[in-house]
C-alpha cells in the first residue's frame, strides 16, 4: 500500500549523493531566507499585512476584477476572460493566429504548465521557446519543472552540458555554469529578436492601474516583450492586488521569502502596449472561483508562488519534485492537487510529517499544514485512506488511552520491529527503523536519570 | 453567458464574508529606516553584483565614465548632459538593432536603499535598451534614495509609455546547479553613478 508518492520518492533516493546535494541545497536557499528575513524588524507584521491584503482581494475579487479590466483597457490593452484551461489556451492561440505568429517566446508561468499551453500550440504548428534558463533547459530535454521557482534545481550540470553540446554546439565536456549560461544567452537572443510575439506571466496585476507586474531574475521577460510588437500576459485572478502601495509590501517579502534576495533584479510594470504594438491580457479562473468557494481551503488563494514552503519541507527536500504527482510539487502542490482532483492526487497528502514548517515560512500566511491536516482527515470520506496507516492509527490511539499497556508494549518495541521488519511490513519500507535504547525514557525518568 | 460573466458570478457567489482592506499605514511608520541610506544602497547593490560610483565634487560624469570604461564602441544615451554617448538610441528603427550595445546610460528616478533597486520609467522610444546592452549605467541623484519599498512605489510611475520597472544590479541566474552567474540575458555590468 505504499503511495506513488513514496514509490517515487524511492526511485529519486536511489542516487544518494544527488538527494544529499538536492536537499543541502535547498536547505540553504531556506536559510538565506532566514537570515533576509530576520534582518527586518518588522518581518513578521509584513507576513501580516501580505496575508491580510489577500484575504481582502481575494474577498473582493469581483470588484477588483472589473476595476483592473476598465483601467487595462484604458491603457489601450485588450483583456480576455478564460474559464478553464481550454479557453485559455483557445484563446491564446486565436491572438496567435490572428497575427500569423511563428515564433513565439514565452517567459517562466506556472500557469501555462497548469494549462498545458506549450503542448496544445506545438500541436497547432507554433514553435514555443521557453526563455528562462531553467525552463529552457527542461524544455530540450523534453521533461517538467520539478520546483516553482527554481525549475532544474535537479539536473546536474553535466547533463545540461550534454544537452547544450547537441543544441547548441557548445564545446564537448565543458560543464561549468557560466560558460554554458553565456551560451544560452548568445543562442536565446536570437530567438528574442525573431520573436514574433511574447508572452509571460504576472505576480501581481493591479487593479488600480490596471498594469501587471512581472518579477524575474535573468530579464528573459524584458527581453522578451520589448522585441516584438505583440505582448500577451495571462494571470490566475487570484494574482489581483488593489494598488501599487500594496506592493510595497509584496516585493519586501517575494524574493526575500523565495531565494533568499532582498528583491528580484527586475520588477517589471506593463501598463500599455509598445508604441505601435499591442498588449493582450487574459483573467483565468480554471477553478479558483471553485478554490474561494471552499471555506477550509480559500487561503491557498493567498499564495504569490514563491517557492519557500518547497525549500524548507523535509520531504521536499530529499524526496524531489517529481515524487508528486501534481504538477506543482511541495505543502502548496499539496493542497492545490487536492483542491483540483482529490480522487487524482490524495497520494501526495502523505508526503508530509506535518512539521508545519511551510506554515511558518509562507510570506502570505497561507496555512499549508493545517490544511493537508484537513485532508488527511477526510481520506476516510474520500474512501481512499490507507488501510494499514488507519490500523495503525487506530492501535495507536488505544494504547495511548491504556499507559499501562503503552508501557509494556514499548518494551516489546524493539522486538516488534523485527518482526515487523522480517515479515516486510510495507510502512518499514524505505524508511529506517529507529533503533531502541536499552532503557525508555519512562524508566530513565523513575530512576531519576533524568532531570 | 460569456465567461466573463459566468466567472464574475461564480466569483460573487463564492465569497461569503468580506474582509477589509488591512491599514498600512502602520506597518510603513515602523519600517526600516537607514541613518546613512547611501552607505545601505552600496552595500546592498554590491550583494546584488552591481556597482555603485558616487560623483564627487566637480567631478564631471562623461569623464568618470570613460575611465570606468575606456574602450567601448557602442555607447547609447539621449541624456544631454551624456558627450561620451556614441549613439542616440531614439534613432534605431527597431529594438532588435540595439542588440551589440556596449554600454547605456540612462536616468534613474528613485533608489530603494533596503534593496538597491532602481526605480526606472521608460523615457526613451525603445525599452529593449535597459535590458539588451552589455552593460548599464544609471544616473541617480543621491537626494533620490528613500528607505524602504513602500517609500519607493510612493515615488513611482510609468509614464508616456506605460513602462517602469525596479532594477536591482545585474541579471543573473542560479539555473544550473544553483552556481550563480551574471548576464543571463540582461546586462552583465550594473553601475549606479550617485550625484
Ligand atoms: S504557499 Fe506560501 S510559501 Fe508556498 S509558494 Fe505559496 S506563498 Fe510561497
Amino acid at each position: 500500500m505504499s503511495t506513488k508518492h513514496s514509490k517515487n520518492a524511492a526511485r529519486f533516493l536511489k542516487d544518494k549523493e544527488q538527494v544529499a546535494w538536492h536537499d543541502q541545497t535547498l536547505w540553504m536557499v531556506r536559510a538565506k531566507r532566514d537570515r533576509l528575513g530576520k534582518e527586518i524588524p518588522e518581518w513578521e507584521k509584513l507576513r501580516d499585512a501580505a496575508s491580510a491584503i489577500k484575504m481582502y482581494s481575494n474577498s473582493h475579487l469581483d470588484t477588483l476584477l472589473t476595476t483592473f479590466e476598465k483601467n487595462a483597457v484604458a491603457n489601450g490593452a485588450k483583456v480576455y476572460w478564460a474559464k478553464d484551461a481550454d479557453e485559455y489556451c483557445k484563446i491564446i492561440y486565436g491572438i496567435l493566429q490572428q497575427h500569423h505568429v511563428k515564433h513565439f517566446v514565452k517567459s517562466k508561468s506556472m500557469l501555462s504548465e497548469e494549462c498545458e499551453l506549450d503542448p496544445y500550440l506545438e500541436s497547432k504548428g507554433i514553435e514555443v521557446v521557453e526563455t528562462d534558463l531553467g525552463e529552457r533547459i527542461l524544455q530540450l530535454m523534453k521533461i517538467k519543472p520539478s520546483h516553482i521557482v527554481m525549475p532544474a534545481i535537479h539536473i546536474k550540470r553535466e547533463k545540461v552540458g550534454k544537452l547544450f553540446e547537441k543544441e547548441m554546439g557548445t564545446e564537448p565536456g565543458n560543464s561549468d555554469p557560466t560558460y554554458l549560461t553565456h551560451a544560452a544567452r548568445k543562442n536565446l537572443r536570437q530567438r528574442f529578436i525573431h520573436a514574433d510575439a511574447a508572452m509571460t506571466g504576472a505576480n501581481f496585476a493591479v487593479a488600480e492601474t490596471g498594469e501587471v507586474v512581472v518579477c524575474t531574475n535573468e530579464g528573459n521577460a524584458d527581453m522578451g516583450t520589448s522585441q516584438p510588437k505583440l505582448q500577451i500576459a495571462a494571470f490566475g485572478m487570484e494574482k489581483i492586488v488593489p494598488d501599487r502601495r500594496s506592493l510595497g509590501v509584496f516585493t519586501r517579502l517575494l524574493a526575500r521569502s523565495g531565494t533568499g534576495q532582498p528583491i528580484t533584479t527586475y520588477t517589471s510594470h506593463y501598463r500599455k502596449p509598445r508604441e505601435g504594438g499591442e498588449l493582450h491580457i487574459i483573467i483565468v479562473d480554471n477553478g479558483r472561483s471553485k478554490i474561494l468557494a471552499n471555506e477550509e481551503h480559500r487561503k491557498t488563494l493567498n499564495c504569490i508562488r514563491c517557492g519557500a514552503c518547497m525549500n524548507t519541507c523535509p520531504v521536499y527536500r530529499r524526496s524531489g519534485g517529481y515524487s508528486y504527482t501534481y504538477f506543482i510539487p511541495g505543502p502548496i502542490g499539496i493542497n492545490l492537487g487536492m483542491l483540483k482532483a482529490p480522487l487524482h492526487y490524495y497520494d501526495n497528502v502523505s508526503a508530509c510529517s506535518l512539521c508545519y514548517s511551510c506554515s511558518n515560512v509562507c510570506p502570505a500566511k497561507v496555512d499549508l499544514a493545517e490544511q493537508i491536516y484537513l485532508w488527511r482527515q477526510d481520506l476516510n470520506k474520500l474512501g481512499v485512506a490507507n488501510p494499514i496507516k488507519k490500523l495503525m492509527s487506530g492501535g495507536m490511539e488505544y494504547l495511548m488511552n491504556r499507559p499501562k499497556l503503552f508501557n509494556s508494549t514499548l518494551k516489546m518495541a524493539p522486538l516488534g520491529m523485527g518482526i515487523l521488519k522480517s515479515v516486510g511490513f510495507q510502512w518499514g519500507k524505505g524508511r529506517d527503523y529507529p533503533s531502541f535504547p536499552k532503557e525508555s525514557f519512562n524508566e530513565l525518568w523513575k530512576k531519576g536519570k533524568v532531570k | 453567458m460569456s465567461s466573463r460573466e459566468e466567472i464574475l458570478q461564480n466569483v460573487r457567489r463564492a465569497i461569503h464574508v468580506q474582509y477589509e482592506m488591512p491599514d498600512l499605514t502602520e506597518l510603513e511608520s515602523i519600517s526600516q529606516k537607514f541613518p546613512d541610506k547611501v552607505q545601505k544602497f552600496c552595500d546592498v547593490m554590491k550583494a546584488a553584483g552591481g556597482n555603485t560610483v558616487i560623483l564627487k565634487e566637480g567631478e564631471d560624469v562623461n569623464e568618470v565614465i570613460r575611465r570606468l570604461y575606456p574602450d567601448l564602441k557602442r555607447v547609447a544615451s539621449n541624456l544631454k548632459e551624456i558627450t561620451c554617448a556614441t549613439f542616440n538610441p531614439d534613432e534605431v528603427q527597431t529594438p532588435a538593432e540595439l542588440d551589440g550595445t556596449d554600454l547605456a546610460i540612462v536616468k534613474g528616478v528613485v533608489g530603494v536603499a533596503e534593496t538597491a533597486a532602481v526605480w526606472l520609467t521608460q523615457d526613451m522610444k525603445e525599452r529593449a535598451l535597459y535590458f539588451i546592452s552589455e552593460r548599464l549605467i544609471i544616473l541617480l541623484d543621491k537626494e533620490k534614495l528613500v528607505d524602504n519599498m513602500h517609500d519607493g512605489y510612493k515615488h513611482i510611475d510609468t509614464g508616456d509609455y506605460g513602462f517602469g520597472l525596479f532594477m536591482s544590479g545585474p541579471s543573473k541566474t542560479a539555473d544550473i546547479e544553483q552556481a550563480l552567474v551574471f548576464g543571463a540575458h540582461g546586462p552583465r555590468e550594473v553601475t549606479v553613478i550617485l550625484y
